[in-house]
């Protein structure tokens, strides 16, 4: 029994301060609610709303939009340079993962501004017609939140596949090699079910990342422009705090949270 | 070694979520209201040293320098003085005012927050100081009904520092080398637009990046030239029945829809703040900018003798030209420590002849009440224009309140989105009001 | 060609950091064009933005929230691993699940209850009520991690310890922890940065940008110098090295502890 007086005072602070609001954000979901006057309950009618509203439901598109790139880029290009580089590559890269995300979120809005470095490269190649305001665009601004969320885990993901792939065994390559397989079949072959623990990790992260993705959308874009960068993140922030709808902020962060479980179950049950 | 996978975390959460559903139900029925207290006797500051607490507006250069000359008039007042953008003053204020509840605050939007009581009633300090005789097109904009609307009648809630007015700012130097003279029609502006696109400058300045819907100015200056400026009141004062896509409204909205297939804005508008179309205007790369007096004193003196100003012209010469004119408006927190000196202070900025001074020489603006004003206007600026023009707008009672202001969150969640979709040609004029209509219903109704 | 790869990979991992740098050089309120060296560099940018916009006292405050909130986090993630990890506790399996919960809730789930309970402990604007929540959202890793790692010690040191008369916090003080020194270390490293890095909580709990941490200081110079793009990013730069410079000399044991995070997000 002596045991839980170690774990007691840090189950108090998490019960207090995590569990007890997440209990709250549940209860609170049921309820239509401006955060301070009298309450009435509504059942299900915020979860109808999440769904039925176009711009609470574009929310949650963009959402998993965001986990397409925010996952696919870092995991496939990082997967090739973990293959490409050995033994390994540069320790720089830990480096996006210091930088304050409202940081790098205004160094890529000044990046890719109508005058930025992107756009004069792309100027300097002939291609005038591709340059625009990617940030201030709807058909580029959730691409180009895509590329900043890639940009800031690519680096840990392709250190930790690069471990992946050094613990990887010389000898089944040999093997394979002496089969007469191809770089891509040996790819295929050894390095892929070799480093697929490593894979699903990064998966999850940055699945997390992009569920969550408060930070840089809240610098770059808040949202806009019409909508067009919407995340239940900046959702439930702007709902709760700015409409005051306590209520359906609510109901959206529960859903948020089925979300985050519904993306990385498969994932973890895939790289166990 | 013991794993506690997804299935437990899953369950877990269930079983909270029940947990908490157990519980009473969140809120109270705490409702704070403050009656229009009866001032008996001459609010002041007193001797004794206090702080007043006030929120102001990022890049409102008055507000903090009519501060530094109250102190040094009253010397046992000192400050305490926050700025935000305007977007996060709009979208922080019940917050603000319930939770840590500023004496002074900037409130482009009164209905909400004087609804749920939040906000002092000002009608006794404006009996005792005799704010009642000040401009009705002043002061209407900042009644509340009871519950929160309809506006432009009821107890006052806030008062302004000064009157403002918006319309054309133009550069003079680019106007005379492509030959473009003041309209005084709305087709008159078309064609001045059109010459400065073949002379090749950007024939207009805007801004309409991230949170700041800025079309909203010339689309509501343009409402005004096809509509009455009372009917957009009733709309933004939230008047039952009141609707903003009438067909004047279906007008305006398309004559902008026009300007931006015409590519009379710059193609980045949707990325651009308001500093930079500022920065443009003034560096001479626009021809025009639909801006406020507030700008009349910086321009002044970053462009000295290059800026001009005229009212949104009317469809057929002669009208009365309408202009968005809310003065920029001040409200006391219902639980504020010093609400006395708070509006001691109030009274002072449109009375106190140096205070007055300061809000031609710093705000570029017509001192709020009385006819004229002591303080030297230079003719021929900028500043001089648009004190010309509010008197035009006064003399005429076409001031109108800003279409932003008719919710709390009608500014940032419908307009903005709605004309950043205008830009991108994924709106039409039509669907733009019908959608901020029902936004607007929704945000009302709720 | 591998040559060149690395090259690259290293240059689009500076590159927003440079656009930072040099677009801080350029003269304040200009709209200078991307990555372009200045024609007169105004040096004098950082330390306007020091004493005009007070990012020292943003820094000043981002570094009382991480002292705060990071030894007050190994301490207790320390003791609490411990304790699942040495004792066969009923119910600890359960205790152990709810801090899983904690690894994978986004902040926005939480973020409103709780804005609603710092307000009503009367604690809202105070580096107290921003503390308290920081140190409860980064618990969940701090004890699993530190439970992974007391878990993996062997048996036989508290049974030799537990021979020679000491108590079970004795062995957990004077045995265990010293062995634990370098996860800690790692786990301190990465709290640090967390902390200093965070946002959301800053932003919601602290009106006061001042007095939030480093990271929700500079989300709100966004809103207030939107306008002043170099003097802006002479912040951010201000706000970001005190992070960055510290672990570019430290990359291996933070690449080391990222990795265990990582993994430490897998094996739950």
């Amino acid at each position: 029994m002596r045991g839980w007086l170690f774990v007691l005072p840090a189950l108090a602070v998490y019960g207090v301060f995590v569990l007890r609001p997440l209990a709250l954000t549940a209860q609170s979901s049921l309820y239509r609610w401006d955060g301070v006057g009298p309450s009435t309950w509504v059942g299900a009618d915020n979860y109808v709303a999440v769904v039925t509203d176009p711009g609470l439901r574009d929310s949650l598109v963009h959402a998993l939009l965001l986990v397409v790139a925010f996952a696919g880029g870092p995991v496939l290009l990082g997967l090739a340079l973990a293959t490409a580089l050995r033994p390994g590559p540069s320790l720089v890269l830990v480096l996006p993962q210091a930088v304050p995300p409202v940081a790098a979120g205004l160094a890529w809005s000044v990046l890719l501004s109508s005058t930025g470095a992107v756009n004069r490269a792309l100027e300097a190649v002939g291609l005038h017609g591709v340059a625009r305001t990617w940030l201030g665009d709807s058909s580029t601004a959730l691409a180009a939140v895509g590329v900043i969320g890639a940009w800031a885990l690519l680096g840990v993901c392709t250190l930790l596949l690069s471990a992946g792939v050094r613990r990887l065994d010389p000898a089944l390559y040999e093997a394979v090699r002496l089969d007469g397989a191809r770089r891509w079949q040996e790819f295929r072959a050894v390095t892929l079910p070799g480093v697929r623990r490593e894979v699903g990790v990064c998966v999850v992260i940055t699945s997390l990342a992009a569920l969550s993705s408060f930070d840089v959308v809240y610098v770059t874009t808040g949202g806009g422009p019409g909508g067009a960068t919407s995340v239940p993140a900046l959702e439930v922030f702007y709902l709760a705090f700015a409409e005051r709808e306590v209520g359906l902020a609510s109901a959206l962060a529960v859903v948020l949270v089925v979300l985050v479980l519904a993306v990385i179950g498969p994932v973890l049950r895939w790289s166990r | 070694m013991q794993r506690p996978d997804l299935h437990r975390a899953r369950l877990a959460v269930v079983a909270l979520a029940l947990l908490g559903i157990g519980c009473a139900a969140p809120g109270s029925d705490l409702t704070s209201t403050v009656d229009g207290p009866a001032v008996v006797s001459e609010p002041s500051c007193g001797t004794e040293p206090l702080t007043l607490r006030a929120r102001f507006e990022t890049g409102s250069a008055l507000a903090g320098a009519l501060a530094d000359e109250f102190t040094r008039q009253h010397p046992n007042v000192t400050w305490d003085i926050r700025e935000e953008q305007f977007d996060v003053l709009t979208r922080n204020a019940p917050r603000v005012l319930a939770d840590d509840p500023p004496d002074l605050m900037r409130l482009p939007q009164v209905s909400d927050v004087a609804g749920a009581g939040l906000l002092r009633d000002l009608d006794g300090y404006a009996r005792w100081f005799g704010w009642d005789r000040l401009p009705e097109s002043q002061t209407r904009p900042l009644r509340v009904g009871p519950g929160g609307g309809p506006r432009g009648e009821g107890p006052l809630y806030a008062t302004g520092l000064s009157t403002s007015v918006t319309g054309f700012f133009y550069d003079e130097e680019l106007a005379a080398r492509i030959g473009v003279r003041e309209p005084t029609t709305l087709a008159e502006l078309d064609d001045a637009l059109a010459r400065a696109q073949r002379a090749g400058v950007t024939p207009l300045a805007g801004f309409n990046g991230g949170a700041t819907g800025g079309l909203t100015f010339p689309l509501q200056s343009l409402m005004g030239a096809y509509g009455s400026p009372e009917e957009i009141d009733d709309w933004t004062f939230q008047r039952p029945g009141a609707r903003i896509d009438t067909p004047a409204g279906v007008e305006a909205a398309r004559h902008l829809a026009r300007w931006l297939a015409a590519g009379y804005f710059d193609p980045d508008l949707n990325a651009t703040d308001y500093a930079r179309m500022m920065d443009r205007f003034i560096s001479g790369r626009a021809l025009f900018m639909v801006n406020g007096d507030w700008e009349s004193a910086t321009l002044d003196r970053r462009m000295p003798g290059r800026a001009g100003f005229f009212l949104t012209p009317p469809l057929r010469a002669g009208e009365p030209r309408a202009a968005m004119a809310g003065p920029p408006s001040f409200g006391i927190a219902a639980r504020a420590e010093h609400p006395d000196c708070a509006a001691v202070f109030l009274d002072w900025a449109v009375s106190d002849p140096v205070a007055r001074d300061l809000v031609v020489r710093v705000g570029g603006a017509r001192p709020l009440g009385g006819a004229a004003t002591s303080s030297p206007v230079e003719p021929g600026s900028v500043t001089a224009a648009t004190f010309a023009a509010t008197d035009e707008v006064l003399a005429h009672d076409t001031a109108m309140d800003f279409i932003a202001n008719a919710t709390g969150s009608v500014y940032a969640r419908s307009w903005t989105p709605q004309l950043q979709q205008l830009v991108e040609g994924e709106q039409t004029p039509e669907g733009l009001l019908a959608r901020v209509q029902a936004d607007y219903l929704d945000q009302i109704g709720g | 060609m591998t040559a060149l790869l690395r090259a690259g990979l290293v240059a689009v991992t500076v590159l927003p950091l440079v656009e930072l740098f040099v677009t801080a050089l350029h003269p304040p309120g200009t709209y200078p064009p991307g990555l372009t060296w200045p024609a007169d560099p105004h040096w004098s940018n950082f330390g306007l933005a020091l004493r005009t916009a007070r990012v020292d006292r943003a820094l000043l405050s981002g570094l009382l929230v991480v002292l705060a909130t990071v030894p007050a986090v190994l301490v207790l993630s320390a003791v609490a691993g411990y304790g699942l990890a040495r004792f066969p506790l009923p119910g600890g399996r359960a205790v152990l699940g709810l801090f899983a919960i904690g690894l994978v809730l986004p902040r926005e789930a939480i973020v409103v209850p709780l804005y609603q309970q710092v307000r009503e402990l009367g604690l809202l604007g105070t580096t107290t009520g921003l503390v308290l929540p920081l140190i409860a959202v980064h618990l969940p890793f701090g004890v699993v991690w530190m439970r992974a790692r007391f878990a993996s010690a062997s048996a036989e040191l508290s049974d030799c310890a537990r021979v020679d008369g000491a108590g079970p916090w004795a062995v957990f003080r004077l045995v265990h922890l010293p062995l634990a020194g370098d996860a800690l270390r790692s786990l301190a490293l990465l709290l640090v940065v967390w902390t200093w890095n965070h946002l959301l909580l800053a932003l919601v709990l602290v009106d006061d940008p001042l007095r939030r941490t480093a990271a929700g200081a500079l989300g709100a110079f966004q809103g207030r110098w939107g306008t002043d793009v170099p003097l802006l990013c002479a912040g951010a730069l201000l706000i970001t090295a005190p992070v960055v410079v510290p672990l570019l000399l430290l990359r291996h044991r933070f690449a080391d502890a990222l990795l265990a995070w990582t993994s430490v997000r897998r094996r739950r």
